[in-house]
């Protein structure tokens, strides 16, 4: 029940406080933090069984905390599925962090249609909670498409100059691609319906079916490449990726920190829990491939990111990169590159949130997110700029962070099977210190731009407010997590041990003996 | 005929009878809102019958050799009927606001004398109701072909019904530019159709002559396929492409819709184009499809033109009632997917269901143009207003930042085009959903990709106009402040007055479009229930 009263918290409270705000101006905030903070406390009602996954492991069995069940159309055997584990308890404490860190640090950033735009930032949390939490792939579909449209809005309204066009190139990609993710649902279900006789949109029953002699037909691979060109897209893979920039880029501050930390993150996360459970032979067949894509990405990813002059434009090509990493771990097949995959899922949601954060604030101040106009800020701002370096190389994967603990056991994972693709991506790690430092060099040291001085000389250098204690407060949640998660990983990987051991059975051995599908079905929530 | 055929057919009769007592009451009394009372009376009373009668009607009655009666017939009276009073209703407002003017000006115009001719609006609706009936009554090519004519020649004049003439300002400007593209309309219409049907016509003739019955489910196919039949079935086929305005039969389309009543566009969308698709269900399952393998072929392609066609010609539409238009014709191209796997059980059901969404969702997206279109006019008459092209009501840019004018009747268009563009929890999603797993289970895999393509360029021109809804209205004002702000505000010129004021739409229009709504959400969310009622045609 604790799921279902979270979801319809996130949605009525963006009603909330769209109406607060209209009542009173400035009271909308407060709602959407309110709300936040008690959605944060009902997750919280999930720290004891997150405890004990820390003493001992999950058999598949217990690998459900929680779930929720309700029919909702009998005709194709959907039901209203909500369940909770320890992969999902981590990505929705992700969500409703990161939720609550770009609600803070953006706090006074909008002030056109306030109301409309905390609903429609709750609502997109909403959906990606509904995304992280269904275990039915109707819901899991109606979710997955619907969270895109108050983020659309999000980027339309409230996003800079060329908000329109990154709005729809960044819908028509996702919607497209989840169409094909529509087809191989529907292709799916309907194999399990001619084997089985029964229509269901449950993924433990379509496991089974989809475990037999299926399994190693062509149909598995189209149906499996249905499923992975659309994660792809929200990854975003390289080929795929070019609505990221601009989306990120003209998104306001709140819109890029909510689609860096965590939208990205549902991507993978489709990944992990359904692609791979569902069509393990095809994926084993599909790795080398897959893994080729995350390679080139990490490395695309980190040239570009030197190329740009837009602030967040970098930031997002270095998301290319470092999600190239998350590709490349989850498709290793095996248990510790995929842990390391979701460390580096929650490592560079942080890292990511806070950078975008960071970025719109030093817009928000310097009307500038051009790399030649904000420099040296470090004279100027020298809070803001402490903090910015440490989010930067907390990026660049600095030993003792929680980026380097999902890097380097992506690597380390990766080398057991391809060697290659292994040293190749830790080339990428090399390209990420170097447009780190860029950003170092530049911005935070190199002189400071003339002709702003001049204009501001009526002000004095000390016209620009370095962090107020808001934004201190917030950037405080990642760092300390950041410096957490690097320094005592284990509570974290211990979250997804369970679901990542489960997936590493089906890879070790791929054989399709019906113990392996009764094993997955006793899990079923 | 017995008692009993007569008791099988009474919906129909009492829509035959509602309409020649409103032509009869048209004689004597030339009130509109009598006029459109009769017309209310007569299909509610027309939809208590049917609606009374749907669950006790265990099996088909064969009203003479002509027509049938069953449930599934029965069911899509009640929709028709539905459609008609929706459309007879924004035709009444429609009709009012050019009658009346805005409201400062009613008294001087109520003795208007062209005010007195709209009462045959809703005759014509009732006919071209009698007609989709009949049609998805009937089950032989005679009554086919009359019905389908009946609703054509009832179509014609609604079409171009004549718009009262404003005799004030600016007004008059609008009603000459209006009655013009209307008369436009209906002749292109006309000269279109009148071909069409011929097609058909002779199409049914060669039939016959391959098959030696003109009843559906008698029809002898055992001959194979002659040239004869073949011919017939393709000549038939491209009379109904017409019809439904498939690609390479869609040129009429757009400038029929742009230039017809808006009320009469929604009609001829939904009951002109469902009527014709309820009864291929019945005639295609008749005589399965598959006997005639080139007939495959040719829906295929036809399926695939107008999906792709129909979205690529939409992409550069500025005019929201062409961009309707041809978003039609992209869903008539989805539409046919579900023929191709007529002999499957889902094929029935998804049919049923997107035909329920297809009306839902375009009566509820025609509304609201509709509705505006009203305020507009209302906008416009005031003669301190310009005229340009932002001013037309069915351009698009009329239509920027509107959300923040009128937020509840946007937000009704939005989910409209939400449901146009197959978003979940809308009905158009679901219909979608039945469309996919249909051609899935045929293993249509080249019209699934089609349908895959063209879904993802239908949400560009949707997803524009959605967007066009919430930018920011076009003044200086506004971009720093909040609306509600500026409006409070003491205004230097008139201009920005009048674009910040919310349209003014009738408590009648905005009930009728937040019910279309609503039904387009629950049948969205909670789909079991209308699937139910279909399970249990």
């Amino acid at each position: 029940m604790t799921l279902l009263w979270l979801l319809a918290l996130l949605i009525l409270g963006g009603g909330l406080s769209w109406a607060g705000e209209n009542l009173r101006r400035g009271c909308g905030h407060w709602i959407a933090l309110t709300v936040l903070a008690i959605a944060i406390l009902l997750l919280g009602r999930y720290l004891p069984q997150a405890l004990d996954v820390l003493a001992a492991e999950p058999k598949p069995q217990t690998l459900w905390w929680d779930h929720i069940r309700v029919p909702w159309i009998p005709r194709f055997g959907i039901s209203f599925t909500l369940a909770i584990d320890g992969l999902g308890f981590l990505m929705l404490a992700l969500t409703l962090l990161c939720g609550l860190f770009g609600l803070v640090m953006t706090w006074r950033e909008i002030r056109r249609r306030t109301g409309c735009y905390l609903a429609n930032y709750l609502w997109t949390l909403a959906g990606v909670v509904g995304v992280f939490c269904a275990q039915d792939l109707f819901l899991f579909f109606c979710f997955w498409e619907t969270m895109l449209v108050p983020m659309l809005l999000l980027i339309a309204i409230w996003g800079h100059e060329q908000r329109t066009r990154a709005a729809i190139q960044f819908f028509i990609f996702t919607q497209a691609s989840s169409l094909l993710l529509l087809a191989a649902i529907v292709g799916s279900t309907l194999v399990h319906y001619q084997m089985s006789g029964s229509v269901s949109f449950s993924p433990q029953q379509l496991t089974a079916t989809l475990h037999t002699q299926f399994a190693e037909t062509p149909y598995a691979y189209w149906l499996m490449l249905g499923f992975f060109i659309a994660f792809a897209v929200k990854l975003p893979a390289i080929l795929v990726h070019t609505w990221l920039p601009d989306a990120h880029t003209q998104a306001p501050t709140a819109g890029s920190v909510l689609l860096a930390a965590i939208l990205l993150k549902t991507g993978a996360y489709g990944l992990i829990r359904f692609t791979l459970p569902l069509f393990p032979a095809a994926s084993t067949a599909f790795s080398p491939v897959a893994m080729a894509l995350g390679v080139a990405g990490i490395l695309y990813g980190a040239l570009m990111a030197f190329s740009q002059t837009d602030i967040k434009r970098l930031i997002a090509y270095s998301s290319v990169s470092h999600m190239g990493f998350v590709l490349l771990g989850i498709y290793a097949l095996n248990s510790i590159a995929l842990q390391g995959a979701v460390a580096q899922m929650v490592a560079h949601g942080l890292s990511t949130a806070a950078l975008f954060g960071i970025a719109g604030s030093l817009q928000h101040r310097l009307h500038s997110r051009d790399i030649n106009d904000v420099r040296g800020i470090w004279q100027t701002m020298p809070a803001l700029a402490a903090v910015f370096l440490f989010f930067i190389v907390a990026a660049m994967g600095l030993p003792g962070l929680a980026n380097f603990v999902g890097e380097s056991l992506v690597l380390i994972g990766t080398y057991a099977r391809f060697p290659w693709f292994s040293a190749l991506a830790a080339v990428g790690l090399i390209g990420a210190a170097i447009y780190g430092l860029k950003l170092v060099v530049r911005v935070l040291f190199g002189p400071p731009p003339a002709v702003r001085e001049a204009s501001d000389a009526t002000m004095g250098s000390s016209g620009l407010m370095d962090l107020r204690r808001r934004e201190l407060f917030a950037l405080l949640l990642p760092l300390l997590l950041l410096v957490w998660i690097g320094l005592y990983p284990q509570p974290l990987l211990r979250q997804s041990a369970g679901w990542s051991n489960l997936l590493a059975t089906y890879f070790t051995a791929p054989a399709a003996d019906g113990d392996k599908a009764a094993s997955l079905q006793g899990a079923a929530p | 005929m017995s008692l009993r055929d007569f008791i099988a057919l009474s919906p129909l009769l009492i829509v035959a009878t509602g309409a020649l007592v409103l032509l009869l009451q048209l004689a004597f009394v030339r009130s509109h809102r009598a006029a459109f009372a009769t017309f209310l009376l007569t299909l509610a009373a027309a939809s208590v019958d049917g609606w009374i009668r749907l669950p006790a009607v265990e099996q088909a009655t064969a009203v003479t050799t002509l027509l049938r009666v069953d449930r599934f017939s029965l069911f899509f009276c009640l929709l028709f009927f539905f459609t008609s009073a929706v459309c007879g209703g924004l035709g009444y407002r429609y009709l009012r606001a050019r009658l009346t003017g805005n409201r400062g000006t009613s008294t001087t115009l109520s003795s208007c004398p062209s005010s007195s001719s709209c009462g045959e609006f809703y005759f014509f609706v009732l006919l071209a109701t009698l007609g989709a009936c009949t049609l998805v009554s009937s089950q032989h090519f005679a009554s086919f072909f009359l019905a389908l004519e009946l609703i054509s020649l009832s179509l014609y004049p609604l079409l171009a019904f004549p718009v009262p003439l404003a005799k004030w300002g600016a007004g008059r400007d609008v009603s000459n530019r209006e009655a013009a593209l209307s008369l436009e309309s209906g002749i292109k219409y006309l000269i279109t159709s009148a071909l069409a049907t011929a097609l058909a016509l002779f199409g049914i003739a060669l039939m016959y002559a391959a098959t030696g019955n003109l009843q559906f489910s008698s029809m002898d196919f055992s001959r194979g396929e002659s040239a004869l039949l073949i011919g017939g079935f393709a000549l038939l086929l491209a009379g109904v492409a017409f019809k439904l305005s498939l690609v390479p039969f869609h040129v009429w389309t757009a400038d029929v819709y742009e230039g017809a009543p808006t009320p009469v566009t929604a009609f001829i969308a939904t009951l002109g184009k469902t009527a014709l698709l309820a009864i291929l269900l019945r005639l295609f399952s008749e005589f399965s499809v598959h006997i005639l393998e080139t007939s495959v072929a040719m829906i295929s392609l036809l399926a695939v033109a107008s999906m792709l066609g129909g979205n690529l010609l939409a992409l550069r539409q500025r005019n929201v009632k062409r961009l309707l238009a041809y978003s039609a014709i992209a869903h008539m191209g989805y539409f046919l997917v579900v023929y191709l796997v007529i002999d499957r059980g889902i094929a029935r059901e998804a049919t049923i269901y997107y035909l329920v969404a297809y009306t839902v969702t375009t009566l509820c997206a025609f509304s609201a143009v509709s509705l505006i279109d009203d305020a507009a006019l209302s906008d416009v008459s005031n003669p301190q207003v310009t005229t340009g092209d932002d001013r037309n009501p069915f351009q698009q840019s009329f239509y920027r930042g509107l959300f923040w004018r009128s937020p509840t009747l946007s937000l009704c268009l939005a989910a409209a085009l939400l449901s146009l563009a197959g978003i979940p929890f809308t009905v158009g999603f679901i219909g979608k959903f039945y469309l996919i797993t249909a051609a899935l289970d045929g293993q249509l895999w080249g019209l699934l990709g089609a349908l895959i393509v063209g879904s993802a360029l239908g949400l560009f021109y949707y997803l524009r106009l959605l967007l066009t809804l919430v930018e920011a209205p076009p003044i200086a004002s506004g971009q720093t402040a909040g609306v509600r702000v500026v409006v409070d505000q003491p205004h230097t010129s008139a201009e920005p007055a009048a674009r910040n004021n919310p349209l003014l739409i009738s408590r009648s229009g905005l009930g009728l479009l937040l019910l279309l709504t609503a039904l387009l959400l629950i049948f969205g969310i909670y789909p079991q229930m209308l699937i139910n009622g279909i399970n249990a045609l």
